[in-house]
């Protein structure tokens, strides 16, 4: 009879957590999707992680019809909400002209200045430094082999890699997991996208990413330099570093759209999907 | 008895002929479908890339030839038709046979373009393919990776078998859906204005390239 109360906690335990298992993307679901040893394709294109009471993102169904007149798959496109569609306009032109007049110019002269070896060691760097966004998010979606592989890197670019100038982890598969940060994380979870909002420098984003955003702030190192000036000037530094090497991507996805802010907006919702899923 | 013995081993003899026969036959393959899907993309991949790496076809003079060389290969390898039916999906039905028609001749041109200037960007990168699965009966996924100095960009091809041929029908790049992301802003587009007018709009986007 004494164990009884602790019987019933038990019992009540198990059924929470099988109530969870059967949502794929809660944080107690243990499978990992990410396996060092074979690459797992993404999977479906219906968008399992948002529970409906969340959604607050339109999805419409698009029958396509084949070439011969009968009826295919019905492949559904997740639409993001765009409430504020006129402040993320305004954004997405501040930013495209401070791409085109400021960015784009100082990592071109940048690039010029520095070889690719140089500035691979500088990107290595800053990407070792991300590492406790990594694993803090690796450890919250319960991916154990990811966190490990997360921290393997980062012990071994910050000591045989020179604190992270190197990559000698890239040789091993089993040290390479897919980034994590807290926007996916909160995306596991079975949080929805929230509504696409644009921010100036920043760029695109949604409600959910930008919480996670703020949150992984605090796991950057970077933050804490002082003084402020410094801070922001190491960023600025890894921005123009990383833009370096992707001059001409954004050019070219102008040049492929047709509406650039569209474009933008239903790119960034399916990479960020994608990423959430693997 | 002996001549009994005699037909009955020669009988045997016939039997265990036909039976081995048989086993090759089924042991040929008939139907080879398994790595079709890879083995046809990579075999144009490696065509584009032949042409890129054509010590005779470099520098200006050569542009128009490695062009059109290259534009023969989408021609080969893209399924138009596929692609116009499935990024314009439900506003398929809003355009008669004529738009039809002019649209995917427009969207073949500037996915063409599109692709030309990536690909003419090209320095050095190497591709490759490394795993391949079936969607469905005649759909299948081939995966890739794009490694340049800096970046590995995974790049899937989604293809489908008419008269058994492979052809592409989307590509995937870091988990962005070319067909989707169309989709999305012809869809846009589609919503506010007549489909004469997406017409316009990807009239003026080809003249401009």
């Amino acid at each position: 009879m004494k164990c009884l109360p602790s019987a019933v906690v038990i019992l009540g335990v198990c059924l929470i957590i099988s109530v969870f298992k059967m949502n794929p993307s809660s944080p107690l679901a243990w499978g990992e999707a990410w396996d060092p040893d074979s690459q797992k394709k993404g999977s479906s294109v219906v968008d399992e992680s948002v529970p409906a009471r969340m959604k607050t993102a339109r999805a419409t169904v698009d029958v396509v019809p084949s070439a011969a007149g009968e009826e295919e798959e019905e492949e559904e496109i997740v639409e993001i909400a765009d409430p504020i569609y006129y402040w993320n306009k305004g954004m997405y032109h501040f930013n495209d002209k401070l791409y085109f007049w400021i960015l784009k110019p100082v990592a071109r002269g940048y690039r010029w200045t520095l070889p690719e070896g140089a500035r691979k060691g500088v990107k290595n760097f800053f990407y070792n430094l991300a590492f406790p966004v990594r694993f803090v998010s690796c450890l919250l979606q319960a991916k154990g082999r990811a966190a490990a592989g997360e921290l393997g890197r980062f012990v071994l670019n910050t000591t045989a890699g020179m604190f992270g100038l190197a990559n000698p982890a890239k040789e091993h598969p089993a040290l390479h997991p897919p980034d994590e940060d807290l926007g996916q994380t909160f995306g596991r979870w079975g949080v929805g996208n929230g509504f696409y909002v644009v921010w100036p420098f920043l760029g695109p984003s949604t409600l959910r990413d930008s919480v996670g955003l703020v949150g992984d702030s605090f796991l950057d190192p970077v933050r804490y330099v002082e003084p402020m000036e410094a801070s922001i000037a190491i960023t600025a530094g890894d921005t123009i570093n990383e833009t370096s090497f992707k001059i001409g991507d954004y050019e070219a996805l102008k040049d492929a759209a047709l509406d650039p802010y569209i474009s933008i907006r239903d790119a960034y919702v399916q990479h960020r999907k994608k990423k959430v899923q693997e | 008895m002996n001549e009994q013995s005699k037909s009955m081993g020669m009988k045997r003899q016939i039997l265990g002929l036909t039976m081995l026969a048989v086993m090759a036959l089924f042991a040929l393959p008939l139907h080879v479908s398994a790595g079709m899907p890879q083995q046809t993309i990579e075999a144009y991949v490696n065509k584009v890339l032949d042409v890129l790496r054509n010590p005779a076809l470099k520098g200006e003079s050569a542009k128009e030839a490695k062009e059109e060389k290259i534009w023969s290969i989408f021609d080969d390898i893209f399924d138009y038709t596929e692609l116009s039916k499935r990024t314009l999906s439900r506003n398929w039905n809003k355009f008669n046979g004529d738009q039809q028609k002019e649209f995917e001749d427009l969207f073949r041109k500037l996915l063409g373009n599109v692709y030309m200037d990536r690909i003419l960007a090209y320095k050095d990168e190497k591709v490759l393919f490394h795993k391949e699965s079936m969607l469905s009966d005649n759909k299948a996924e081939v995966q890739s990776k794009v490694l340049t100095g800096a970046n590995e960009i995974p790049m899937d091809y989604r293809m489908i078998a008419k008269n058994d041929q492979w052809k592409v029908y989307d590509v995937i790049i870091e988990g962005v859906s070319m067909i989707k992301n169309y989709r999305s802003q012809f869809n846009n587009i589609l919503s506010k204005k007549p489909p004469d007018e997406l017409l316009k709009i990807l009239r003026k986007k080809v003249d401009k390239s």
